[in-house]
Parts: C-alpha cells; sequence; structure tokens
C-alpha cells in the first residue's frame, strides 16, 4: 500500500480523531507533508508483518511547542537531516521509519520524512492515541533505549543524546527544543525489525486514514454513526466503540500547569435530564465521569465530536456552547498490560482510581 | 453632527447623527459604479436634514469594496513577496496553501532569504545583503511595483522588514510596500498572507479614497474624513490608503457597533438577520467579542482581527418544508419578493410563516390563509429554535444576556427566545451599520511574548500600553482620551515557567477639529 498526497487531509483527519482532544493542530504538518509528498511521489506503507527481522528502524517526530513554532516554520530538511545525522552515528542506514504516535501532527512527520529520505514508513505507530509524554511509548515501555538519538533544529544544528533513560531524555530534548525556538525534529529508539514487532501498536497509519476517510464521506449527526463506528473499531487494534454522552458543553476551564493544558468540561444533556457528564483534560481527554461513575479512562479513548458533524474537536479549540457527543474507544491490548498500565493508568495522570476497561464499566 | 456610510453588497446606507441621535437616514441600492451609491445616499441625507455641510465635524465611512476586490479577485496588483526567515521554513514558502486563482491574480513572485528572529529573541540567521540586493534586482526587472515583507518574529523585532523595505524603496521609488509587523499577531504564515492581502490592494485603495473624498468635496464636506476597520474602531483617510485590508470586517463590526449604540446595551448577543442568513455576534463592553480562530479571506488564511460571527441558514427567504420541521439552509435570498407566497410567488418561505401566523402582516395575507395551523405553528417553533441554539452556541457563559434583533429580518422572531433575558428591536435597525461606522472610535494595540521572570509583569504591561497608545495617537485618537480596554495574557506553553504573549488594546475618542474649520 502507498501513501499519496490526497490521502492526507483524510489521515490528518483521522489522526485527529485518535489524538482525543490533544496532539495539536496538524494544519502545518499537513501542508509541508503534502508539498512533500507533490514532489517526491507515494511513500510505501510498510506493513509491520513484512518487517524483516533484520531490518533497521527508527521512530522520528517533532518535539516542542506549537505556539512558538507559529513563527519556526518547519522544513522537510529538519527530518531528513536528522535521520542522515542518525544513519551515520549508528553506522548503518534505515529501511524505514515509524511514528511516536499517530494522533495529532506527528502521525504526518515520519511520512514527510520517509518520502524526503525515499524509504517506506511502517504501517503502526509508539501509542495508538495522543499522549503527553515519551515514557508513556510503546517503545519505551519495551524497554528499547530511547538514545542515541539526534536532533536537528531550523538552523540544521544537529545534537546528539545519549541519556541513562527515557525521563531524562524526555527532560533534556525539552530544554534543547527551547533553546532551538520552540521547535525541533529528533530521530529515536532505533531498533532492529525483531524487537519493533513486539513493541508496537500494528496499523494505525492506515486506520487513520480509513477513519479520516469515513467521517469526511459520512459527515452528520454522531448518533447516526455509531453502528458504522463500531464495525469499523471491532475489525482494528481498537475493538470497542461506545457513545458515552450527547449534550451541550456548559463549562470548561483549562489552564497551562507545567507546561501542560490541564482542567475539565461538563457536557449537560439535550434535555437535561441525568446528572452532567464531566471530563477531565491534561493535554487530552482523560476520564469521563458522570457524578461518581467513571463512564471511560485513559488509557481508553475519550473522543469529543461535534453533534452536527462527527468531526472531532481537540481540547484547545472545545468552549461553552458546543453541542457535542462523546465517544470512547477501546485502547489496543498492548496498554491493558501490566507493563504499560505501570505509565499510564490513571494514577500516572493524578487520579486516584485505578483503570477499568471501557467495556466492564457502566456506560 | 457626523455623517456615517456603509457601503455594502446590495445597500449603501447613511445617517447624519447628532451626538448619539439620529438626525436622518437613508438607504439606496449599492450601484455597479459604487460612488454613484454613494453620492445619492449622501444627498438624501443633506437634504433631509436641511444642514449647511459645515455643520458636519467628520464623516465616517464603512465599506465592503475591498473585502469584494478579493473575494472576487479584481483590482489586485502584482506583488512580490520578500519573506526572511532562511534556514527555516524552506519547505512552506509564501502562497504556499492560497486558492490558484488568487494566487494567479497577485502572482507567484516569493523571495524566501535569509534572516528573522526566534522568540527570545536570537537571530535565526544574519541578513545577507548581496542576497537582498539580488532578489530587489530580479523584483525589478519583472516590474513589480507592489511589496510585501515579512519576517520570523517581527512583532517583536520589525528590523530586518524595516531593512528590506527601506532598500526597495530605494531601488524602486515608486514602490508599494506593506510590512507585515503592522499586522500585529504571531502566526508568521498568516501575518505574511495579511500583509500581501494588503499589498496587492494598494493602487485600488488609493482610487478609492481619492473618489470618496472628491465626493465629499463635490458637497463642500471639508472634514475630516475616517474609515472604520474590523475591530470597530477608526483610521483616517490616509492610513486607509497604506491598509486597506483593516476594512475587510468593518461590516458586521459596524452592525454590533450601531446595536450597541441603538440600546444603550454594551453586553448583548446582536443578530442580524437578513434574507438567507443570521449573523449573530456578541458585544462585550461595547466592542464585537473578537474571534480566535484563523480567519479566511477569499480562500486565504489570515491573522485580522475580525470580530466572532457564527452565520446560521435562517433568514427571511428561508425554505420551509410542507410539514414545516425543516427551514433553511437553502434559500430564495433577495428573490423573496418575487417568490415568497406573500408577494405572489410559489415557494414556502419564513417571512410567509410568520404572515400566516398573523404576527406581521407583508404582501397578501389571503396567499398564505390556506396553510395548516399546525404547519404553521411547527415551523414557527423551528425558527425559534434553531435560533436559540445559535445564540446558545455565542454565549460567553450560562448565563442568559439580552438579545439584540437587526436587519430586516427581525420580524421573524415573534415571542420570546429561551436564551435571551430579553429581547430587543430599536428603531433605525435597518441602518445599524452606518450608525456603527458613525460612533466609531480610534483604537490601537501591541503584543509580544515576554518572560516574567525577566521583565516585571506591570513594567511589560506599561511598555505595551505606551506602544498602543502611540499606534492610536497615530490613527488620530486625543491623546487625553485613551483608555486601555483590553489585556490579554497567554501563557505560552512548553517554554518554561512565566513566559507569556501578552496583547493590550487601547481606545479613545477622534481628536475632533471643530465645525467649519479645514482637514
Amino acid at each position: 500500500m502507498k501513501l499519496h498526497a490526497e490521502d492526507l487531509e483524510d489521515l490528518a483527519l483521522g489522526s485527529v480523531f485518535l489524538a482525543t482532544g490533544g496532539g495539536g493542530d496538524p494544519y502545518v504538518p499537513l501542508l509541508l507533508t503534502r508539498e512533500v509528498l507533490k514532489r517526491t511521489g507515494p511513500v510505501e506503507l510498510l506493513q509491520p508483518s513484512d518487517i524483516p527481522d533484520d531490518a533497521f528502524l527508527a521512530a522520528i517526530g517533532n518535539v516542542g511547542a506549537p505556539t512558538v513554532s507559529l513563527e519556526l516554520l518547519p522544513s522537510d530538511d529538519e527530518a531528513l537531516i536528522a535521520l542522515e545525522a542518525f544513519e551515520k552515528q549508528m553506522g548503518r542506514t534505515l529501511d524505514a521509519v515509524i511514528s511516536f504516535e499517530i494522533g495529532g501532527g506527528n502521525s504526518l512527520i515520519p511520512i514527510m520524512a520517509a518520502a524526503s529520505r525515499g524509504i517506506p514508513v511502517v504501517d503502526g505507530d509508539g501509542m495508538g492515541r495522543a499522549l503527553p509524554e515519551a515514557q508513556m511509548m510503546t517503545y519505551a515501555i519495551r524497554n528499547i533505549p530511547s538514545t542515541p538519538a539526534l536532533a536537528c533544529d531550523y538552523a540544521k544544528n544537529v545534537t546528539l543524546f545519549t541519556t541513562k533513560g527515557t525521563d531524562v531524555y524526555e527532560r533534556h530534548i525539552r530544554a534543547l527544543a527551547m533553546s532551538s525556538g520552540g521547535m525541533i525534529t529528533t530521530v529515536e529508539h532505533g531498533m532492529f525489525g525483531k524487537t519493533l514487532r513486539d513493541a508496537l501498536i500494528p496499523g494505525t497509519v492506515s486506520f487513520a486514514l480509513k477513519l479520516g476517510t469515513f467521517l469526511r464521506e459520512n459527515r452528520g449527526q454522531a448518533p447516526a454513526l455509531l453502528a458504522p463506528l463500531q464495525a469499523l473499531f471491532a475489525d482494528s487494534i481498537y475493538g470497542e466503540c461506545h457513545l458515552l454522552h450527547t449534550g451541550k458543553v456548559v463549562d470548561k476551564s483549562t489552564r497551562i500547569v507545567g507546561g501542560f493544558d490541564v482542567g475539565n468540561t461538563v457536557i449537560e444533556a439535550f434535555d437535561q435530564a441525568g446528572a452532567p457528564v464531566e471530563i477531565d483534560i491534561k493535554n487530552e481527554y482523560l476520564m469521563a465521569r458522570r457524578g461518581d461513575q467513571i463512564l471511560a479512562s485513559v488509557p481508553d479513548l475519550i473522543i469529543i465530536v461535534d453533534y452536527e458533524t462527527s468531526e472531532p474537536i481537540n481540547a484547545e479549540r472545545l468552549r461553552y456552547g458546543q453541542r457535542v457527543a462523546v465517544f470512547a474507544v477501546g485502547c489496543p491490548a498492548f496498554y491493558r498490560t501490566e507493563a504499560a498500565l505501570d505509565v499510564v493508568s490513571p494514577r500516572n495522570f493524578g487520579f486516584d482510581v485505578d483503570y477499568v476497561p471501557l467495556e466492564a464499566l457502566p456506560n | 453632527m457626523r455623517i456615517g456610510i456603509d457601503v455594502g453588497g446590495t445597500h449603501t446606507d447613511a445617517v447624519i447623527m447628532d451626538g448619539n441621535h439620529v438626525v436622518t437616514s437613508t438607504k439606496v441600492l449599492t450601484s455597479a459604479d459604487v460612488m454613484e451609491g454613494v453620492a445619492n445616499a449622501l444627498d438624501t441625507v443633506l437634504s433631509n436634514s436641511g444642514l449647511p455641510t459645515d455643520q458636519i465635524q467628520s464623516v465616517m465611512i464603512g465599506t465592503t469594496q475591498f473585502t469584494n476586490a478579493i473575494v472576487e479577485r479584481r483590482q489586485l496588483a502584482k506583488t512580490g513577496v520578500f519573506r526572511l526567515c532562511l534556514p527555516s521554513g524552506r519547505g512552506l514558502p509564501p502562497m504556499v496553501d492560497w486558492p490558484d486563482d488568487i494566487a494567479d491574480a497577485v502572482g507567484r513572485h516569493a523571495y524566501t532569504l535569509h534572516g528573522g528572529y526566534l522568540y527570545d529573541g536570537w537571530p535565526v540567521a544574519d541578513l545577507d545583503m548581496d542576497e537582498i540586493d539580488r532578489a530587489i534586482a530580479d523584483a525589478k526587472s519583472k516590474g513589480l511595483k507592489n511589496f510585501a515583507v515579512s519576517s520570523a518574529f517581527s512583532p517583536m523585532n520589525a528590523a530586518p522588514e524595516e531593512l528590506v523595505a527601506k532598500r526597495l524603496r530605494a531601488a524602486i521609488p515608486d514602490a508599494h510596500i506593506t510590512c507585515s509587523q503592522s499586522f500585529g499577531r504571531l502566526g508568521l504564515m498568516e501575518r505574511e498572507n495579511a500583509a500581501i492581502l494588503n499589498a496587492t490592494l494598494l493602487q485600488f485603495a488609493d482610487s478609492v479614497v481619492s473618489a470618496f473624498l472628491s465626493a465629499l468635496r463635490l458637497r463642500h464636506l471639508t472634514c475630516p474624513v475616517f474609515i472604520s476597520q474590523n475591530d470597530g474602531t477608526l483610521m483616517n483617510a490616509d492610513f486607509v490608503r497604506a491598509f486597506p485590508a483593516l476594512t475587510f470586517a468593518s461590516g458586521p463590526t459596524n452592525s454590533l457597533r450601531g446595536a450597541m449604540l441603538l440600546t444603550g446595551l454594551d453586553d448583548a448577543i446582536v443578530v442580524d438577520i437578513g434574507g438567507t442568513t443570521s449573523d449573530i455576534g456578541v458585544l462585550q463592553a461595547g466592542f464585537p467579542r473578537e474571534s480566535n480562530s484563523v480567519i479566511k479571506v477569499g480562500g486565504v488564511r489570515t491573522n485580522f482581527r475580525m470580530p466572532d460571527i457564527q452565520a446560521i441558514g435562517l433568514g427571511g427567504g428561508s425554505l420551509v418544508t410542507n410539514d414545516g420541521n425543516t427551514l433553511g439552509p437553502q434559500s430564495v435570498g433577495h428573490k423573496l419578493t418575487s417568490e415568497g407566497l406573500v408577494f405572489g410567488g410559489s415557494t414556502l418561505t419564513a417571512t410567509d410563516i410568520i404572515v400566516a401566523s398573523g404576527r406581521e402582516e407583508i404582501g397578501d395575507p389571503g396567499a398564505v390563509a390556506h396553510l395548516s395551523e399546525t404547519l404553521v405553528e411547527t415551523a414557527r417553533q423551528k425558527m425559534l429554535t434553531i435560533l436559540d441554539r445559535g445564540i446558545d452556541m455565542m454565549k460567553p457563559g450560562a448565563v442568559q444576556m439580552p438579545v439584540i434583533l437587526v436587519g430586516g429580518g427581525a420580524v421573524l422572531v415573534t415571542g420570546d427566545l429561551k436564551a435571551a433575558a430579553r429581547v430587543h428591536r430599536p428603531e433605525h435597525a435597518g441602518v445599524a451599520n452606518a450608525i456603527g461606522a458613525a460612533i466609531a472610535q480610534v483604537g490601537g494595540e501591541s503584543e509580544k511574548i515576554v518572560s516574567y521572570q525577566a521583565i516585571a509583569r506591570e513594567d511589560a504591561i506599561a511598555e505595551l500600553t505606551k506602544e498602543a497608545e502611540a499606534r492610536a495617537k497615530d490613527s488620530g485618537a486625543q491623546d487625553d482620551s485613551l483608555r486601555v480596554v483590553d489585556i490579554e495574557e497567554t501563557e505560552v506553553p512548553y517554554m518554561g515557567q512565566e513566559t507569556m504573549r501578552v496583547r493590550v488594546k487601547v481606545i479613545g475618542d477622534l481628536a475632533f477639529k471643530p465645525a467649519g474649520t479645514s482637514a
């Protein structure tokens, strides 16, 4: 399967759905990736089962603050230079690249990089959604070292990281992003095909494309989309898809704490019957509750869409008065393992509860 | 006394105002030659009022001509774009996401050069004078006269843009230049687009302003002339010659401001109901609430300060289904007066429903006597529901707010709106736009990213206020009337504690010259 320039808009739409409110606006990455693909032609989407055991791969994406990079326009140069520096450091060429996260703009950066470098991109990612920190990536959970990692900034300055652990690496790349105008491109988690296959959320790139195409072609009221969406998710790595609630946003407040957008939103049923649904936000939608009853929680996906069009709404765009529907989607099985829940359970986000899978909750 | 004129796509309105009192008003059709309509409107209000022209202290004009030129791709000059941002941004050259027809109309003459700054003041790259001069020589050889100049973080450091503008002017003395820093806000692509749209209109702006001035001079109106801009404040005529793009959203803004004057309400929802849509806006402290999202003009993303307007598909000409359950968004539009049932046509419209309900008498009520009571009541409730939802989406919070109805379709609203604390239907609502233009004030704003660890918050705000005040005075504000109306602080994520994007907006009264003195 090949990804064409014309596929990218649908892919971006699907990636916003899977971003569960986070991931940033994919507009600039979409524009850039489309320009590159117009020049290079389509990119091969490598199926995980087709990756040879000895293939050499690495994850690539952008790290930084979208607000600041409004002035510092990205280019495909950064990705290409980071890839070449990584190959030089490791003493071998990359056979394919892979995404950090399918949710939001970072779903597109690896495609752009693969196109520039003339190599395939893997159909899969390291989150299956969007999550705020590097140690929450499947690659980190599988103990694949994040470094040596190479970062390239706007001026083609290249920085090598060799750190003791992913948490230190996360701190260091944030610091570099700040001193490089707010945004850098990094290549990290060098690994072989054999290792990757076990540390990957497979099929998410093609799924995001399929989902985006579905949403575009079936633009309409959210409840009517439930059955076909359930069929779509049942046939994917995710599985469950529930419609938790429909109603109107009657409150939304977030503020920036420690570099994250933290707060909550309250959604009242249209007929005002029953208690409203409250959703906690930390960059992403993390937990949906009705009164004391949890309806869904991280790492399962919570998605807020426009009631009339079913278009996903990012947390920064959510505001009072919007008529919305709330969906929940079961996370991939990987994130329900003990090793994963050690870093992505509700407790890791400051909630005093354990994770209960979506389908085991009354919703 | 002031004259307010609003040049819209369909109608040109004019009013004479004595303070906050409407002396006389008129509404004429906008002619193909826009100035003819303006002249008609002016002559009508002047003769109706019987006032000698030396009693008029100023004339305020709101016009959609520049928006329409962009939307219709008319009157656009070929424009060279100089952007200083290399080595960043090579992958996204100027106009990369523009619709083809407008990119072609403006020409695709882009020069991407080294320079610009990061958020913290560090240079992206040093300027390369040879590179700049080569680009200017190329533009000159192509015969370009219009230029837009942009550079990374120019709202914080505009030196690179100013340098390029100076060299352009030296090489091409009759150049028309717009620097992106004039459009303040952060977001290089959107700010640059604003500068290009502005630059491409400069000759047209010059001819429009000259035509306005000569129409006024012909009537011996020698008082100062102002044109209203997007945020409900005014600019003087010479300023418009340099910044025509700042008028892009003056229509809806003037409508909101006019509604404020007519009701005396500073905080309200304003619903302007036309033939096809209802435009819902919000007055906050007497000014339109501005939109947070990216505004597209003629398909081009820009960073203009524009009012937050929600357009919903309900107007006097909206089509109604036979069961009354669906209204709009399809509409007979301006053909209402020939196609609506009460006007002898054969299409069931929202206006017919209101006439059938006995709440308004328009056209021939006999033509809708056959409509069933159930249909009429279902459709009428549906209209209120649609408006209620639209209003609810625009309210800043769960509190009820007063709603002001303006525009020809205001008759559609009969009875109360659930979302409204109270519904106001002011007199003269039909010329709210011209009234809004007539009462406009003068504003200025300034924006920067600052670290409150490097500079104390009060000092940062004081500095920005000074800059905003200087801009307001440049636009014609009276020094002692200036006041800060908005301080917006947005924390910049990931950039460490207390890094803020701060924006200060000030407004003030016009520095009036006494009646009878010349401008």
